[in-house]
């Protein structure tokens, strides 16, 4: 399969790959595949050339990860920021993304095979009309799929990802699903486009750089990080077992962190609740004041009514969402 | 075959972290070991005041090198390619030593670096700035013999107005405490912001953008979005610190703020000087 290289670990790797896995593994890792270029000035060949070797790297790392048992993958393929490059160096991306999925459609029968999802997230809008028509075929062949997630963020940036975010929640309000006091952390996150996903554990960046360069600012904010100076091209599965070496050194204090965050997320929507409730008896209760019991018969109410109204704001959401990527790209109507 | 695996990767875990507290004690015991050793020849030769040493805690400066410290540091910041407009100081440990991050922090002024922020995963400072305040003036007199708060000007982030931009102007450095409430709780409300506008009709969902979100989370028109954060603790992780201000942030770790020292810090702007930032190009 394109994708996917198909292949086994020797014996040394599947020996280290066992060992690490006595320990906890990440479930979702996300890759900064950076360093192509440079790859390509160091091998004096073209650039394309070092896009289409990062192109294998990235199967022959998905192979790596389907052994080691992560089962979701998000890569930063192309940033909003790349359109800056070259109009021959973009145009040779898009073509070689064409290439891939186009590739891709062609191999349905290995996809649901490995039961290989696909999404692509980001502002596919940007993207000529021939591309954004395959991914749709893409993404619609393989979104019943669920051994394996591969999320290709293209066209993407975090703060992109984000405002249109806090738009959609905008939408929810402008059509009378959600008030504005039900916006909440949870709800944004439920909004991004990495929505289906679970947070990444891990975060690997190749080619020395240590910075996030827009990259899924909001889901990795508890992450563990790991800066790696190989460049993407020339990744290896013993700089991948590094990198969740990392990860298992830094799990507890992550967990704790997490479960902290997670705590003092609960206590502010609580919080809220309670205010939000307050501000409801003010003026719309009868004026008499409710004794606890009420009181907490009462909060629970408006809780699960704010709950009720999420949901069906979410699924509206959805519909929307799907409906989009089915009627636009495809240019069905 | 299992329990093998398991027995394996607990010895490798183990040896993982001896080598860990065994590099920690290491470069401690160095660095004291190399300040006798620079302290001995300093007392055994005549040094002139124009070659720099190591600056040495256990010795108690007298006025006059306080200010050659001052120049010193400015000139150190004067020589690097690029300084980074706002500085951010992560502190991934479990207890804060507020000498160690004042010394940080009065550095960070004196090399000119124009902002600096303070973060940790607790609040901690946010909640007792009290203390890291007078611990920074404290050692801004120590260290640069300055007195009052003309060098320093403490802003806690909260919603920017106009009147804080004009304070800000009247100060050198700026100082920000930073707490995670400052990070999605903060986006969270800009968007409650803009919701309510929806809601009132004054603005419509396709108004938003990163610009205007963007608008909203910027404290005050002058605050640069910090350009290196400096994480001071073993966990690899930016542990919530304001998500949307790190898009093009340079992160550089250093083992621990305690005991750290002017030439660990200086080492690490160093570092970001040389760092290219291709934007997307």
């Amino acid at each position: 399969m394109s994708w996917i290289r198909e292949g086994e670990l020797n014996l040394i790797e599947k020996l280290s790959a066992n060992i690490l896995k006595a320990g906890p593994m990440p479930k979702h890792v996300a890759f900064i595949m950076d360093g192509n270029r440079r790859y390509a000035r160091k091998r004096q060949v073209e650039r394309q050339e070092g896009h289409t070797q990062g192109f294998d790297k990235l199967a022959e790392t998905l192979r790596w990860c389907l052994n080691l048992s992560i089962h979701e993958v998000t890569v930063y393929a192309f940033s909003i920021e790349n359109f800056k490059r070259s109009k021959d160096e973009v145009d040779g991306l898009m073509e070689l993304a064409k290439q891939k999925f186009i590739r891709l459609l062609e191999e349905q029968d290995n996809l649901e095979k490995h039961g290989v999802c696909i999404r692509v997230l980001g502002d596919l809008t940007l993207l000529p009309l021939d591309l954004q028509q395959h991914i749709a075929r893409a993404v619609v062949a393989t979104r019943t799929h669920n051994k394996c997630f591969l999320n290709v963020c293209f066209a993407y940036t975090s703060r992109h990802e984000i405002a249109n975010a806090v738009g959609e929640m905008a939408w929810g309000v402008e059509q009378g699903l959600i008030k504005s006091s039900d916006v909440s952390e949870a709800l944004l996150s439920r909004c991004l486009y990495s929505s289906n996903s679970p947070n990444p554990d891990l975060l690997i960046r190749t080619s020395g750089e240590v910075r996030l360069s827009d990259f899924l600012l909001w889901q990795t904010s508890h992450s563990c990080l790991v800066f790696q100076s190989v460049l993407w091209p020339e990744y290896s599965f013993w700089n991948l077992c590094d990198a969740i070496l990392q990860y298992q050194l830094n799990h507890r204090p992550l967990q704790k962190a997490r479960d902290q965050h997670r705590e003092g997320q609960a206590l502010q929507q609580h919080e809220a609740d309670r205010a939000c409730l307050a501000d409801l008896l003010q003026h719309h209760g009868n004026g008499k004041p409710l004794d606890a019991q009420r009181r907490r018969e009462a909060l629970l109410n408006y809780t699960a009514s704010r709950e009720e109204r999420v949901q069906d704001f979410l699924g509206a959401l959805q519909a929307l969402v799907r409906s989009g990527t089915d009627v636009g790209r495809l240019g069905l109507s | 075959m299992a329990i093998v695996y398991e027995f394996v990767w607990q010895v490798l875990h183990v040896l993982l972290h001896i080598h860990r507290t065994l590099i920690t004690w290491f470069r401690i015991r160095l660095r004291n070991w190399n300040g006798r050793l620079w302290s001995r020849a300093l007392t055994a030769l005549i040094v002139p005041m124009a070659l720099s040493f190591p600056n040495q805690k256990n010795i108690v400066p007298a006025p006059g090198k306080r200010v050659d410290r001052r120049y010193r540091w400015g000139a150190d910041g004067k020589s690097l390619e690029k300084l980074p407009d706002h500085i951010g100081l992560l502190i991934a440990e479990e207890e804060p030593r507020y000498t160690d991050i004042a010394n940080l922090v009065v550095w960070c002024m004196a090399v000119g670096i124009s902002y600096v922020s303070v973060y940790d995963n607790y609040g901690v400072f946010r909640r007792d700035n009290s203390r890291l305040m007078d611990e920074i003036l404290k050692q801004q007199q120590e260290l640069l013999d300055l007195e009052g708060s003309k060098q320093l000007c403490v802003e806690f982030l909260n919603n920017g107005t106009d009147k804080q931009d004009q304070q800000v102007l009247s100060c050198q450095s700026v100082l920000k405490v930073l707490s995670p409430d400052d990070g999605k709780l903060r986006i969270v409300q800009a968007a409650q912001q803009l919701c309510r506008a929806v809601e009132q009709r004054d603005k419509t969902s396709k108004d938003i953008n990163v610009t205007v979100l963007d608008s909203l989370l910027r404290e005050s028109k002058s605050t640069p979005d910090p350009d290196l954060v400096l994480k001071f603790g073993p966990v690899e992780s930016t542990l919530g610190f304001l998500p949307w201000h790190i898009r093009l942030t340079e992160f550089i770790s250093l083992p621990s703020h305690v005991g750290v020292s002017y030439e660990d810090l200086f080492s690490a702007l160093q570092r970001y000087a040389s760092c290219e930032q291709r934007l997307g190009k």
